[in-house]
């Protein structure tokens, strides 16, 4: 008698704290009222973080080399950043606690890399291999941008953003080329060799024979009550950035592949050929109203 | 011959009355300030203050209970013209419960204006307007940011009520505009005028 009521404890005890457990994770998924919910990641409870950045590039393209991508599926770029320096203008970037500062969307490349045409003395296994991934048009190759270096090299600057001068966004990225073929480690761009975009919301000037072209601060709206800013129709360009020579493609064909490919996208690509255009939707919030919000909505 | 020579004369006779005319109609275009309805001579200071001035970023309207204005008006070759040189803005607020305006101030005075008709109404248009806000509050998305108001303000020219009214419909009408935040804003005002110096309590009309 004495066991079973035990045992009636222990059960009850063990439905207490599901249902405890239960009520918990209800909670911290929806800590957050609808506006506030894109900063969920903003790390906001560090001291040192002063706003909180969510951007979603819905358009824009890239040009490396001699291929031009589309941005067709969007991008987020999420995280905090600080105060600004006095002389430079700019902040120091946090990453988003979810660990995905910089979404991974793979981007069409259109025509994938058609026309690779393997040097002649390559081997026959390289040739057929080449033949069979890249000149079909069901094994397309995509194109992902991530981040070259840690969150904390990202520099942002409201200030530069708004005022269309200088250098509102700078993002070391490396361009993740993706096929069956070109194996997982196609990359172009690294943590030592990035591509550093200087996005601006101005006028660029880049070396020849790119031609300068001219980005856009969008237009503001300010939502709850001046503690979210919405910036719509934001455009950051840069078309004065270099990129290095492809490397990793291939796997362990890597030293026949990369040739093939720098050949085909022109790579190493010097300043003055390569174009960043980003449309974006840019959300901004302070890390005190993010913070506010959250114990406003456990 | 003489029918082709009298024809191209003619012509240069019509050509000269299209262009006399042409260029009588913008003179007679050029508003000026008037006094008493007696264009100004010389210079005059016109010191006023806004019946009501509010500035929006769309989601954030600012306003000063204290706008106020010292602008010193003359006219050249016929058309008025002016130079705002003092713009005090003191008791400034946010319809946001949040965002406070901890500091503005007009920069980069003087402002040169000119009066202009569009379409048989007055304006005057103020250029190289810039105002510095800095905006407070630690939720507030703005705190700590200075936006600066730039541009170029058109305001039209009531010679009944004696007010310069400065909205959309005015910055339409004189192809002005004024942008904060890489944005463009919208600004709502109604200034009174009045002479300060030789012309005090003397009707100020624009024609």
């Amino acid at each position: 008698m004495r066991q079973k009521r035990k045992t009636t404890r222990v059960v009850c005890m063990a439905m207490f704290a599901v249902a405890l457990a239960t009520l918990g994770l209800a909670g911290s998924a929806s800590a957050f009222s609808a506006e506030f919910k894109k900063f969920e990641f903003c790390p906001y409870t560090n001291t040192e973080v002063k706003k909180c950045l969510y951007s979603v590039t819905n358009s824009g393209e890239v040009v490396l080399g001699n291929k031009k991508v589309p941005v067709e599926k969007p991008v987020t770029l999420q995280g905090g950043f600080g105060k600004p320096d006095e002389i430079t203008e700019t902040s120091k970037f946090y990453e988003a606690t979810n660990g995905i500062t910089l979404s991974k969307a793979a981007q069409a490349v259109p025509g994938g890399l058609l026309g690779i045409v393997p040097p002649e003395k390559s081997p026959a296994l390289v040739k057929a291999l080449s033949k069979f991934f890249f000149e079909n048009s069901l094994t397309g190759v995509n194109s992902t941008l991530e981040l070259a270096k840690p969150a904390s090299e990202i520099k942002i600057s409201e200030i530069h953003l708004s005022t269309r001068e200088g250098v509102a966004l700078q993002l070391p990225i490396k361009v993740h080329l993706e096929n069956p073929f070109l194996g997982k480690s196609c990359y172009v761009g690294s943590s030592t060799s990035p591509i550093i975009w200087n996005l601006t919301t101005g006028i660029t000037t880049p070396p020849g024979p790119n031609k300068s072209i001219e980005g856009a601060a969008g237009e503001i709206e300010f939502l709850e009550g001046g503690r979210i800013l919405e910036l719509k129709n934001d455009v950051l360009v840069d078309n004065a950035w270099s990129a290095p020579s492809a490397a990793g493609c291939g796997g362990i064909l890597s030293f026949l592949v990369n040739p093939i490919i720098n050949g085909q996208i022109g790579l190493p690509s010097t300043a003055g050929h390569n174009t960043a255009i980003l449309k974006n939707t840019i959300f901004l919030s302070t890390a005190a109203a993010v913070k506010k919000d959250h114990t406003e909505h456990p | 011959m003489k029918k082709r020579t009298t024809s191209i004369l003619m012509r240069g006779v019509f050509a000269a009355m299209v262009i006399g005319a042409v260029f009588a109609g913008s003179a007679n275009a050029a508003p000026a300030w008037k006094f008493n309805n007696t264009s100004l001579t010389g210079s005059e200071t016109i010191v006023g203050a806004a019946f009501e001035s509010s500035m929006t970023i769309p989601g954030l309207t600012t306003k000063c209970e204290n706008f106020l204005y010292k602008l010193t008006i003359s006219n050249k070759s016929g058309t008025g013209e002016g130079s705002l040189t003092e713009v005090p803005l003191y008791n400034c607020t946010t319809n946001s419960p949040v965002c406070t305006v901890d500091a503005i101030a007009a920069e980069k005075l003087p402002w040169a204006s000119h009066l202009t008709t569009v379409t048989s109404s007055n304006y005057i248009v103020i250029e190289g307007v810039k105002v510095a806000i800095l905006y407070g509050g630690e939720e507030c998305v703005l705190g700590e940011t200075v936006a600066t108001v730039t541009g170029t303000a058109g305001g039209l020219i009531n010679n009944t009520t004696e007010t310069a009214t400065f909205n959309a419909s005015s910055f339409s009408a004189t192809k002005t505009k004024l942008s904060a935040l890489g944005s463009g804003i919208e600004w709502n005002g109604v200034f009174p005028t009045e002479a300060f110096e030789w012309h005090r309590e003397q009707a100020l009309t624009v024609s």
